[in-house]
């Protein structure tokens, strides 16, 4: 049973530390790889890792068009990673996006990668200030992805989501979907919380 | 934004950012992201004080989008940039 992050520590001992069996480190470590993998493709130049070739691809978040923004669709999940940045003046959002892109996904998929690699130490997680604040990011994009493929839009589409939930069989991926989206909200709530105490 | 325990302050609109400053960066509602990292994130970012920071993180949960700064639009760029690193919905824009 996963244990919730906490403060430890003063100054520059500070620390934050949650404790998740294998299964939970594995599973969220997973996913980091595949939101890793939509940001920088492992078969692109410069990018590839014979590390995330081995890794299970359960549930498969990474899946669709990785393509930049002018060659074809976009997997609407990149949107929600790398938003236009402009909403009445869409070559104000290219040029944006043209000039901005490359470091942000390179950015997001280092903050990703490094804490994947935190989570497969062992079961005590436990994080100095920089690499906590960029596993709530990691975090962050990862839900934002989930959130994506389970169909969120607005504030009323998890609540609306967990009430289908009930009536699905206990295998439907949906369910195990829904429930990897909550167990990361809560990993990540005590994260923003222990972060804004200091 | 996701639904979160949380107590405190209440809503106001936004007054205390600057006038006169032509562009802006607005920071839009949306389903996953954590009412508590929200406020982190302008805290964070933009060096704001507790209570500001969850004004305006209020004003987006309930008015669905906030100006969390203005200023020139390199500035505004940069911003809505460094946001978007956080996950968080941002565009910039020239002020109406």
């Amino acid at each position: 049973m996963a244990k919730a992050f906490r403060r430890s520590g003063r100054g520059a001992d500070r620390r934050y530390v949650a404790t998740l069996d294998a299964d939970e480190r594995e599973v969220v470590a997973t996913v980091m790889d595949q939101v890793h993998d939509l940001l920088e493709p492992p078969d692109a130049p410069g990018t590839g890792d014979a590390a995330f070739d081995d890794l299970v691809a359960g549930l498969d978040l990474g899946g669709g068009p990785t393509t930049p923004a002018d060659e074809g669709p976009r997997d609407p999940a990149l949107d929600r990673l790398l938003p236009p940045a402009h909403r009445e003046d869409p070559e104000a959002a290219q040029e944006f996006r043209r000039l901005t892109e490359g470091g942000l996904r390179h950015r997001k998929a280092s903050a990703l990668s490094a804490s994947a690699t935190l989570l497969r130490l062992e079961d005590r997680v436990t994080l100095d200030a920089d690499q906590a604040r960029s596993f709530l990011t990691a975090l962050t994009d990862v839900r934002l992805v989930l959130g994506e493929r389970l169909g969120l839009r607005t504030d009323e589409d998890l609540e609306l989501l967990e009430q289908v939930a009930g009536s699905l069989a206990d295998d439907d991926p949906l369910l195990h979907a829904l429930a990897l989206y909550d167990f990361l909200t809560w990993l990540q709530e005590t994260l923003a919380d222990a972060l804004l105490r200091g | 934004m996701s639904l979160a325990p949380l107590t405190e302050e209440v809503v106001r609109p936004a007054e205390d950012v600057l006038p006169d400053v032509p562009w802006v960066t607005i920071v839009w509602n949306d389903p996953v992201n954590l009412m508590s990292y929200v406020t982190y994130v302008l805290q964070q970012h933009f060096g704001y004080g507790r209570a500001k920071a969850e004004k305006l993180m209020m004003q987006v949960h309930v008015e669905g989008r906030a100006v969390v700064a203005n200023g020139t639009r390199e500035a505004m760029e940069a911003d809505t940039e460094a946001l978007h690193g956080y996950g968080l919905w941002a565009t910039f824009q020239k002020d109406a």
